[in-house]
């Protein structure tokens, strides 16, 4: 792809071109299709979602008529999702919620796709013992439980996003790494490989020259669930209690609505953040299948 | 030697060290943690400093580090736990009723769940483009894809607040004092108890084996050896049973790995429904500080993944052993 000669307009033609075939390839797919739009909700939720909540998720408390904090308040004019416990606005609270739990799932997701990635490429390119390493090192972090550790691990460091997102990424990474390693394995005894390494090419150049564009749709696939796996994750620790304790997220809603004991009669509380969780990562899974059908074409679900 | 019987060898070793790893890192990062349990004691005033001494000594916490390693290390692995730091009890007998609780709601879960949606799974792939297939496509990546704790909370919400049809909390009623293993776990009661956590473990678990069920039979309908059965003459269901038993051995390791992560229980699972089981246990142990009893159930966790890893990568080996030991990777 050599895009030196092209003026900037046609790189964004190109760019937007580019975005155009993707929508049209997921719109072959309704469910992707609907996936796509969650997604997109949900990313202008993390980006403006603070910035649109009509009052502060945290420091305001609504009030009744006369006065008093509306404790529980069911949805109203006022407050359209309601009110939580301690007086607090539940839209407000969903829409500033939506932020950390973007970051979390896409730093976490793309850091875990990452280095999957690289490893899987490293392992299989050069086979022998760096092999044999890596790929015990993947053995390791399969068989140390994940949830229990990152329990452990957060106990001794005070939580923040970006600590969540380090932690799963190192856990994670491990998935990309096995199948894009089998990728490479089957790709680079290939003729055009053999044929690089002949006419001269060193290893880094045959590595990501040659091999890594015939395993870069996996490792995309695999950063798409690397994203899903991070949200899912980082709403458990939230759910909790090692989550982020500064941020209002909707893992950490879930826990206040949870351990309050309000679950029983607030619905209003529960519903916001427990359907935002649930569609954003079937979302992304239902786009991810559309991509593993492309990649593998012998499950695709339609004839 | 035969070949398995050197790939045994070569696992095994292979295991044992991951074993040692393991166990290595749980230590580094349980002395990392700040502070310690004695700590709380001594502040809360049920330990005077002389007596928290006194204890760090029992505990083998002043010796020197390097000592103190090597004997953690004995411990665990002849299973020799010691005494939990806060209950004062020896810690086999609180992580034993635990981790029984969580194996007799999760081992039934997974059994139920890989027939039932390796079935399912087959009948879906055998009927591609079907309602049936899309359908169970959507729901699946729903269940597997969402966090526990929201199915969980969900089926709780409407089943036990709305309807009220079974219990919220715990595993039998607060007013229940069973004697015995037959009296807590035969009893109408803790059936109420048990039946929304473990359907809720049995959809959690269902997606991928009906996905891998599903895949295996597309991927191998359009194959020849179906073909000649079909010449042969023989039904579609005859023709279905042998695609699914040619795409029963992912299925099968699977099965196994899933096994090994059934010690871990569903943290999450536990912590909604209650569940004296050794996920929640964990938790409440991680907050307390409980050394002794963090690190025999991470061990517990640990160990089981790698063996039923071992089992699963064994299992791979003997039943397909064109699948070669360093190529297949997946």
């Amino acid at each position: 792809m050599s895009t030196g000669s092209a003026s900037v307009r046609e790189r964004l033609v190109g760019r937007y071109g580019w975005i155009v075939d993707q929508l049209r390839f997921l719109a072959g797919d309704r469910l992707a299709l609907g996936g796509a739009v969650v997604i997109a909700l949900f990313g202008f939720l993390g980006l403006f979602g603070p910035l649109l909540a009509p009052h502060d998720p945290v420091a305001y408390s609504a009030r009744t008529a006369s006065g008093s904090i509306a404790v529980l308040d069911a949805p109203n004019l006022d407050s359209w999702f309601g009110t939580t416990a301690f007086g607090k606005d539940v839209f407000s609270q969903f829409l500033a919620g939506a932020r950390p739990t973007l970051i979390v799932g896409l730093v976490g997701g793309i850091g875990t796709g990452v280095i999957g990635f690289l490893v899987g490429l490293t392992s299989g390119y050069f086979g022998g013992y760096v092999d044999e390493l890596l790929m015990r090192l993947t053995d390791l972090t399969f068989s140390l439980p994940l949830t229990p550790m990152a329990l452990l691990l957060l106990t001794f460091v005070r939580p923040n996003v970006w600590l969540i997102a380090l932690i799963i990424m190192l856990f994670l990474w491990k998935m990309p790494a096995r199948v894009v390693r089998s990728e490479v394995l089957a790709v680079k005894n290939r003729t055009f490989v053999r044929s690089a390494r002949a006419s001269g090419a060193g290893h880094l150049r045959t590595m990501f020259y040659h091999i890594a564009p015939n395993v870069l749709a996996t490792g995309f696939l695999y950063t798409a669930y690397g994203i899903a796996w991070s949200i899912s994750l980082q709403a458990s620790l939230a759910f909790l209690g090692f989550g982020d304790p500064t941020a209002t997220s909707w893992g950490r809603m879930l826990r206040q609505v949870f351990a309050s004991g309000a679950i029983r009669v607030a619905w209003w509380w529960v519903l916001p953040p427990a359907i935002g969780i649930a569609a954003v990562t079937t979302s992304v899974f239902l786009i991810g299948r559309r991509y593993e059908e492309r990649i593998n074409p012998e499950i695709q679900s339609s004839q | 030697m035969s070949d398995f019987q050197r790939f045994l060898v070569k696992r095994t070793a292979i295991a044992a060290v991951l074993t040692l790893v393991a166990i290595s890192v749980i230590f580094v990062i349980l002395r990392l943690l700040p502070g310690s349990p004695f700590e709380t004691l001594i502040t809360t005033g049920n330990l005077t400093p002389e007596q928290a001494q006194e204890i760090i000594a029992a505990y083998g916490l002043n010796e020197p580090i390097l000592q103190q390693y090597i004997k953690y290390v004995e411990n665990l692995l002849t299973f020799q736990f010691g005494y939990s730091i806060r209950r004062s009890q020896p810690v086999w007998a609180i992580l034993g009723p635990r981790l029984l609780n969580t194996l007799l709601l999760l081992i039934p879960a997974l059994i139920t769940t890989a027939v039932l949606s390796s079935l399912l799974g087959m009948y879906a792939g055998w009927n591609r483009g079907s309602i049936t297939e899309k359908l169970s496509i959507v729901v699946t990546t729903f269940l597997r894809s969402t966090p526990v704790f929201i199915t969980a909370i969900f089926l709780l919400i409407v089943f036990g607040y709305q309807l009220g049809l079974v219990p919220t909390f715990g595993m039998r009623s607060l007013t229940a004092s069973p004697d015995g293993l037959i009296e807590t776990y035969l009893s109408v009661d803790f059936l109420h108890h048990y039946v929304l956590p473990f359907t809720v473990a049995v959809l959690f678990y269902s997606g991928d084996f009906l996905l891998l069920a599903r895949n295996g039979v597309v991927e191998k309908k359009g194959s020849a050896f179906l073909k000649l059965h079909e010449a042969k003459g023989l039904t579609e269901v005859e023709q279905l049973l042998r695609a699914g038993r040619n795409s029963l051995l992912p299925i099968i390791t699977y099965f196994a790995l899933r096994l090994g992560m059934v010690f871990q229980g569903l943290i999450l699972l536990e912590v909604v429904f209650a569940w004296p089981g050794i996920g929640r246990l964990l938790v409440v142990a991680i907050r307390q500080q409980d050394y002794p009893l963090i690190q025999a159930a991470v061990f517990i966790m640990a160990l089981a993944v790698i063996v039923m890893n071992l089992v699963a990568d064994s299992l791979y080996e003997y039943l397909d052993p064109t699948v070669s030991t360093t190529g297949g990777g997946t």
